[in-house]
């Protein structure tokens, strides 16, 4: 917008603030600029909206109306029942789908491996802020597979676990035997489970990092005077000065557990040995994209969504509780 | 205090363990990469006896990753800037303009962090398929912008809060439009904000598997992690080859984690002390 036009949509606000009779000579003696001014005005006001109209517009259209859209979607049939309204058929067939069964049950194996997924970067980013030796260097290394894609990530380890394999010649050589990671349906989530913290703590371990730089040093040296142990100053003087990012790194923890494991299941498993390695997230993409079942897909995802809010809105308890002991 | 200290040193040892566990994987991939499959078959740890970057070469070409990358890079490239224009200007907008329903259209921009691609998938490509936008470029560079503008929006209007207002009216008592302000004022201030959330974008798109392959189904659309999952089947006997595809699709980003480290983590950083 040029310049020249908008000298006068300041003026009327000026104008207005000192008084009304100011304005009427003004605009009478340059009607043409008052008319101006008008329009610089309007466009003016607009201009915020128009500013803010393209991201909400795309975040309205494309995300919270297809929410609706799929929940809606979820009550109706597939294939020769399309369209029509099936009530919660969908649903109940999840119940009974093996399938959809291990995905759940694997959501609950996460939820129990959650607390090490948080601990192993919380204890690694005490010990670099406590200076280890070579602290600076760890930093980078350790955030490094984080930025790599899951599919990088499950393309490499599938090398590394291969039958014959890094992994398993490594432990050849301490004489534990050979072990197919990927193939034995009794193991393979937790591997996959595995690989991810390994290419995702290093994102929990900058976050936890930035929490330190918020906690008071004059604390950890008071600890220190006293002579507290390790595990001291982490109960008494870590964990409660970082709870909020720990609850944070818990949730964000959670939520990528279950929203960015796909491309990991995808090439590692692809969801086998024997559907032991479903999650809600691939039986959703192999629903839709595989089975030609979009509706049944749609009530997988609107358990998942149900799934995340129960996880957000204990997120806000755990913070409400604690915003009230201190 | 003492003991603290020495503990330290037996801390370190296990920590360096696992830094080098962190970055073995991918020395080993690359060192695969320039074997011959004889070599690796008699013998996948020893180092390579020769570079043969024709490996590469080989899965650039014939494998088809050369094209996977051009793909990736024109809708990555183009998916940032959308980012960052649109996150900017409703960023300006949100935190330093006041106007009627500014705080519900930022709630409703924070609704947007809910909902992950895994949820809407179905109906998406349904609205995609509608609209003709599936299996085509702007198709799937609108799904990305959708995915990764709440959380652009959010920076963005954390960080421009942080922007004194005198500095605002100053440049409109200059004479300047809101247009101009946030041409003139607010687009250069927001440079450093701007750089993390573009470098992370960057990421998050050109890593992204799940989206590029509901949304691109023909083989010559794929975007290179969709085409380095196709490489799993086909190459499942060739392993140097299959290195070398996951190797082209790494470099990118290892070359921007080296050089842009930092801003990388300012903004995972960022992104979870203003939550």
């Amino acid at each position: 917008m040029p310049i020249g036009n908008t000298q006068p949509s300041v003026r009327p606000a000026l104008a207005g603030r000192t008084g009304g009779p100011a304005v009427d000579p003004a605009a009478r003696r340059r009607p043409a600029r008052r008319a101006g001014s008008g329009g610089g005005l309007r466009a003016e006001r607009l201009a915020p909206y128009i500013l803010v109209a393209p991201a909400v517009l795309i975040i309205v259209l494309l995300r919270l109306y297809p929410l609706l859209l799929g929940v809606n979607f979820s009550f109706t049939g597939d294939g020769t029942r399309n369209g029509t309204a099936v009530g919660i058929d969908n649903y109940r067939e999840l119940l009974t789908d093996p399938l959809f069964r291990t995905a759940l049950g694997n959501v609950g194996w996460l939820v129990l491996l959650l607390p090490v997924a948080v601990a192993i970067p919380g204890l690694l980013a005490t010990f670099i802020y406590l200076r280890v030796p070579g602290h600076r260097v760890y930093r980078s290394v350790y955030f490094f597979p984080a930025v790599l894609s899951p599919v990088i990530v499950g393309a490499i380890f599938n090398l590394l676990l291969a039958f014959d394999g890094p992994v398993n010649a490594v432990l050849g050589a301490v004489g534990v035997p050979p072990t197919d990671w990927l193939g034995n349906p009794d193991i393979a989530m937790f591997v996959v489970v595995g690989v991810h913290v390994w290419a995702t703590f290093g994102m929990s371990l900058v976050v936890f990092l930035a929490g330190f730089a918020t906690l008071d040093s004059a604390l950890l040296d008071a600890a220190r005077v006293d002579g507290a142990s390790l595990p001291q100053v982490i109960r008494h003087v870590i964990i409660p000065g970082l709870s909020r990012t720990i609850q944070f790194v818990f949730v964000t923890t959670m939520i990528g557990m279950l929203t960015s494991m796909f491309g990991l299941l995808y090439v590692m498993t692809s969801g086998g040995p024997e559907g032991s390695t479903y999650l809600p997230e691939y039986y959703i993409w192999i629903q839709q994209g595989q089975m030609n079942r979009p509706a049944l897909a749609s009530a997988a995802s609107t358990v998942l969504f149900v799934i995340m809010l129960v996880v957000g809105l204990l997120q806000i308890q755990l913070l409400r509780r604690a915003g009230k002991e201190s | 205090m003492s003991h603290l200290r020495r503990g330290r040193w037996l801390i370190a040892l296990p920590m360096s363990l696992l830094a080098l566990a962190t970055i073995y994987p991918l020395l080993f991939t690359a060192n695969v990469a320039m074997k011959t499959r004889r070599d690796y078959i008699l013998d996948r740890f020893a180092l390579t006896d020769a570079l043969r970057w024709e490996n590469i070469s080989t899965a650039w070409t014939s494998v088809g990753m050369g094209r996977y990358f051009v793909n990736s890079l024109v809708v990555v490239t183009s998916s940032v800037i959308l980012l960052l224009l649109l996150g900017s200007m409703a960023g300006f907008a949100l935190s330093q303009l006041r106007f009627r329903g500014s705080s519900a259209l930022f709630l409703g921009c924070l609704a947007g962090l809910f909902v992950p691609f895994q949820v809407i998938m179905v109906p998406l490509a349904r609205i995609m398929a509608d609209t003709a936008l599936i299996d085509t470029y702007p198709g799937l560079i609108l799904v990305y912008v959708a995915q990764f503008l709440p959380f652009t929006v959010f920076l963005m209007t954390s960080y421009y809060r942080g922007v004194p207002p005198e500095i605002i009216d100053a440049a409109r008592i200059d004479g300047n439009s809101i247009y101009g302000v946030y041409r003139r004022i607010m687009l250069p201030l927001g440079t450093p904000a701007l750089l993390s959330v573009g470098i992370l974008n960057a990421l998050f798109c050109w890593n992204d598997v799940l989206m590029s392959l509901v949304m691109m189904p023909s083989a010559e659309h794929r975007t290179l992690m969709v085409g380095v999952t196709s490489l799993r089947g086909q190459y499942s006997d060739d392993i140097p080859t299959f290195a070398s595809g996951v190797l082209i699709a790494a470099i990118p980003v290892l070359v921007v984690y080296l050089f842009l480290q930092r801003q990388i983590a300012d903004g995972v950083a960022a992104g979870s002390t203003k939550g």
